[in-house]
């Protein structure tokens, strides 16, 4: 099936009358997913500043909101089960989903909010036929096209997408659109984009995992953190950053309980009530990120925490770049170290 | 520039190698184009990764408060003000410092670059007075003095106010403008408001912004005690981001060196120098006074003189 | 109510607010259930926490300190240090707060059966080992176990917790309490001197012995060479560590050490488990 890009508002503006609609939207300078009001807001062409994660953990929620008295307590729960399809991720960031689902959904606890929003979104994911200089998504089991997190898969070729419904629900939205099929020219071009677009930087991830195992107190650590300044901006831009606070919005006996994004770079992120903090120092607190993305969450749910998007790297204020980091780290020497 | 990065790892080598230093903080090639990173240089082999370019952003005064250790550091007029400030603040020892001062046009945004070309630039080179920007299917050339940051085209200072050796030649005197500050405060208060609220709509407070300040180093930010809690840590309200902004900007009255480190941090693009030149603007026409540039006089808000003008206390 | 909301806490009613120490920076809640069903959904077991929440003012982890043979209460006891527990001390009886819970992995109390055990305390880290004890000296349960042994230390005796249980337990046969204060003080009966060399005096036996041990780090590493040295090993040391949480549910991030999360796949961990992870606690 193809879509005119010429028809993308009208089918979105159609789209909207039953699901809420998620798409990429310039908001004062900066490419954000927003439910949009209309389809014409939509601009599937520019990838996001702020990683499509917030449409299903956005940055601040209100989990429930609650008063209390001698009696008892009344609590509502925020839980939105809105019927959404949100269209224009990138495969890297569809797939970044997919890793989320590890965290939010792990084998004793369900994030309930996370996944009413997870169940009643379809993703529609855009691929890429033009990858930026900072993307590495093949070196991290991903691709342009990759279909992984993505109930349907748009490739640009020119004056449409075609388009590929990967699973069930995505066979379900676009049975609704009623779109007609792609011809063999169609096709061609898809299969041309998908041949030509070429990711241009490369990340070894081979046995990095394994050598991370044993480099916890190697001095690689000890300098790799001077330049960075320690703010969230990698780990907010990150769509497979997961970390969160909880606080109180509340006055007297009346409020709301809200999570928000948190971030490891920050040193009240670990600091106990007592004043001890068991990652003391920026290196500490960068090792932390690395081992979390590339080893711990391997550990936990036998995958990388990382896609490939290059956000980290475009946004840093001091130029660090994770693909210098690990390509350093391969090049640790680890000999004498046990694992 | 390539003469420029030959002498600063020459100064840097003769200098770790009599000891005189144990650390160069300098910046090195980055991995992007339009992209320099600070650096850290130890040994006379890490000395020759030092350069110097039109894309040596950071402030690197950032790096040098309470060293234990002798330092030398590559400063820029807008870095060497921040160093007089911190000085001031005993934040920085003067004995254990050694300023390599580099005098500075400017340098070059790359957010006003990628603008420019409306695409991904893959890379640039400069050549005298003029920047050629290549990425997919375009070659573009322009003066590279177009492409300066903001903050950069409206500083007065690119010559190091306080240096131990000037590498390279002093930049021509400009004049400080506060063009876009008088433009802003021409507007009324409630375009101003919504100018305002629209560029804190784009916090996401990962706190870049003061993280890449020199000058902002409590050990505890207002913004993250529990006990009170001045503010949500909530990033969707832009009223609250606007109070974590504008009392940053209060507590630099009188400290920032206006090198515009935070706007040039700030992952979301939001027009941070405005608000911090309004301070800066406010204090030179209230105070005739200008942050970091005189290593002698006591910074201006703790000080006082019966001539201060006090407005807010009695009628004048 | 939605049971399957793991954010949500039950109400649960303030009924005591005692002031355990003498230096009044320890109180002890004692909590009763509003809802019966509540009650009969709380099923925890010693060594567990709970998300315990002042409304209005957020919620924090502390170790249960009641057992589970106590029916119808919890109990926390609380130092002074940040908001939530600051908002605790000053709770009128009576008033609401909210639980949630309970969290984490526990003493392994059911491998422990046929063993004899040894508890080893300081400070106000006690609250975990007040339940365990309770749980252990339960009539029904106090003939699976060998001997118990326990020993429990402070700085002076008006910062020991738990003074009545301590009474009561003393005049056991069946529970070899040992209590010690670091200096000594007029009136004091017991021991005095640090944990460590009380741990060497008593020179528990490690012949199918386990030992659990919770206190302030400098106390745990100085206790772990004399255990080691009376031939405990790793695998028979149990220790319980404290980490900044929030979500308890391993979700938020922030209590890894290595790839174990504090909050979820602890805070209840043998030596020999915390020998295989970075030393970052």
């Amino acid at each position: 099936m193809i879509i005119k890009k010429s028809e993308i508002a009208g089918l979105l503006d159609q789209l909207a009358k039953e699901y809420r609609v998620y798409a990429p939207v310039d908001e004062n300078g900066n490419i954000a997913f927003k439910a949009i009001k209309e389809g014409a807001e939509a601009k599937l062409g520019e990838n996001s500043k702020k990683p499509p994660k917030e449409i299903l953990f956005p940055q601040s929620e209100e989990l429930f909101n609650y008063s209390v008295n001698q009696e008892g307590l009344r609590m509502d729960s925020k839980v939105d089960d809105t019927k959404s399809v949100a269209i224009g991720l990138r495969p890297c960031d569809a797939k970044s989903i997919m890793l989320l689902d590890n965290v939010f959904s792990n084998d004793q606890y369900q994030d309930v909010y996370y996944l009413a929003r997870r169940d009643n979104t379809v993703i529609v994911s855009l691929g890429c036929n033009r990858p930026s200089g900072t993307c590495f998504c093949t070196s991290v089991n991903s691709g342009p096209f990759d279909t992984d997190g993505s109930d349907v898969l748009l490739t640009d070729i020119g004056e449409a997408y075609l388009v590929e419904a990967i699973t069930e629900q995505g066979k379900e939205l676009v049975g609704k659109l009623n779109l007609p099929e792609a011809d063999a020219e169609a096709k061609a071009l898809a299969e041309k984009a998908k041949a030509s677009a070429t990711v241009a930087s490369e990340v070894d991830l081979a046995g990095l995992k394994e050598k991370l195992d044993g480099m916890f107190t190697h001095e690689y650590w000890d300098k790799l953190h001077e330049k960075c300044i320690g703010c969230a901006a990698c780990t907010y831009l990150c769509p497979t950053c997961h970390c969160f606070d909880i606080e109180d919005d509340a006055k007297d006996c009346e409020g709301c309980r809200v999570r928000n994004w948190d971030a490891c770079m920050f040193p009240l992120f670990t600091l106990h009530g007592s004043g001890h903090n068991p990652r003391t120092s920026g290196k500490e607190r960068f090792r932390q990120r690395v081992m979390h993305k590339f080893n711990y969450f391997v550990d936990r749910y036998n995958a990388t925490a990382c896609v490939g998007c290059g956000r980290c790297i475009k946004n840093c204020p001091v130029n660090m770049d994770i693909r210098q980091v690990l390509a350093e780290i391969k090049a640790q020497d680890t000999g004498s170290e046990v694992g | 520039m390539q003469n420029l990065s030959k002498v600063i790892q020459d100064t840097a080598k003769k200098l770790l190698e009599e000891k005189k230093v144990d650390l160069v903080v300098g910046f090195a090639q980055g991995s992007l184009p339009l992209r320099s990173t600070p650096y850290f240089a130890r040994t006379v082999d890490q000395a020759a990764n030092l350069i110097w370019d039109e894309y040596c952003e950071n402030n690197l005064t950032n790096y040098l408060r309470k060293r234990e250790e002798k330092v030398a550091v590559v400063a820029k007029g807008c870095d060497t003000r921040s160093i007089v400030a911190l000085m001031k603040e005993n934040q920085i020892d003067r004995e254990k410092l050694y300023i390599i001062g580099v005098p500075c046009q400017g340098m070059i945004d790359r957010k006003k670059a990628s603008k420019l070309v409306g695409g991904e630039i893959l890379e640039a080179e400069i050549n005298g007075e003029e920047i050629t920007l290549k990425g997919n299917g375009f070659e573009q050339k322009a003066p590279k003095a177009e492409l300066y940051y903001d903050t950069c085209i409206r500083c007065a200072y690119g010559n190091p106010v306080i240096y131990d050796e000037l590498v390279g030649e002093e930049v021509a005197a400009k004049e400080l403008s506060f063009a876009e500050v008088e433009e802003f405060e021409a507007k009324s208060a409630e375009e101003r408001a919504s100018f305002l609220a629209q560029e804190m709509e784009k916090c996401i407070r990962c706190y870049a912004c003061r993280n890449a300040c020199p000058t902002c180093y409590c050990p505890e930010c207002f913004v993250d005690t529990s006990s009170p809690q001045w503010i949500s840590k909530r990033a969707y309200s832009a009223k609250d981001n606007l109070i974590f902004q504008g009392v940053r900007v209060f507590h630099q009255l009188g400290r920032c060196a206006d090198c515009g480190a935070c706007e040039r941090a700030c992952p979301m693009g939001i027009k941070l120098s405005l608000l911090t030149r309004k301070g800066v603007k406010d204090v030179k026409e209230t105070f005739g006074y200008e942050a970091g540039l005189n290593p002698d006089d006591k910074p201006v808000l703790n000080d006082f003189t019966p001539d201060d003008p006090q407005p807010f206390l009695m009628k004048e | 109510m939605d049971r399957n909301n793991p954010y949500l806490p039950i109400p649960m009613r303030l009924v005591k607010n005692f002031t355990e120490t003498e230096d009044k920076l320890i109180h002890t809640f004692t909590l009763e259930f509003v809802n019966k069903e509540d009650e009969e959904n709380f099923k925890y077991m010693p060594g567990q926490f709970a998300e315990l929440m002042v409304y209005g003012k957020g919620e924090a982890p502390f170790g249960i300190a009641s057992s589970p043979t106590e029916p119808g209460i919890l109990k926390f006891s609380v130092a002074k240090v940040g908001v939530v527990s600051t908002a605790l001390h000053l709770l009128e009886e009576g008033s609401i707060v909210g639980v949630r819970g309970p969290l984490g992995n526990w003493y392994p109390v059911e491998d422990l059966k046929g063993k004899n055990i040894v508890i080893i305390g300081g400070g106000f880290a006690f609250t975990t080992l007040r339940s365990t004890i309770e749980y252990l000296l339960d009539p029904a349960r106090r003939g699976d176990y060998g001997d118990l042994t326990v020993i429990y230390g402070a700085r002076n005796p008006g910062l020991l917790l738990y003074k009545d249980e301590l009474k009561k337990w003393s005049e056991r046969d069946d529970i070899n309490l040992v209590t010690t204060i670091d200096r000594p003080v007029e009136g004091w009966t017991g021991r005095t001197g640090f944990i460590p060399a009380v741990v060497k005096e008593e020179a528990p036996s490690a012949e199918n012995t386990v030992c659990i041990i919770c206190g302030p780090p400098v106390m745990i590493k100085f206790t772990q060479p004399v255990l080691e040295e009376l031939g405990f090993t790793p695998e028979q040391i149990i220790m319980s560590l404290e980490m900044r949480m929030k979500c308890g549910l391993g979700m938020c991030g922030r209590c890894n050490i290595g790839s174990k999360y504090v909050c979820k796949d602890g805070p209840v961990f043998t030596l020999a488990q915390l020998k295989k992870l970075p030393n970052e606690y």
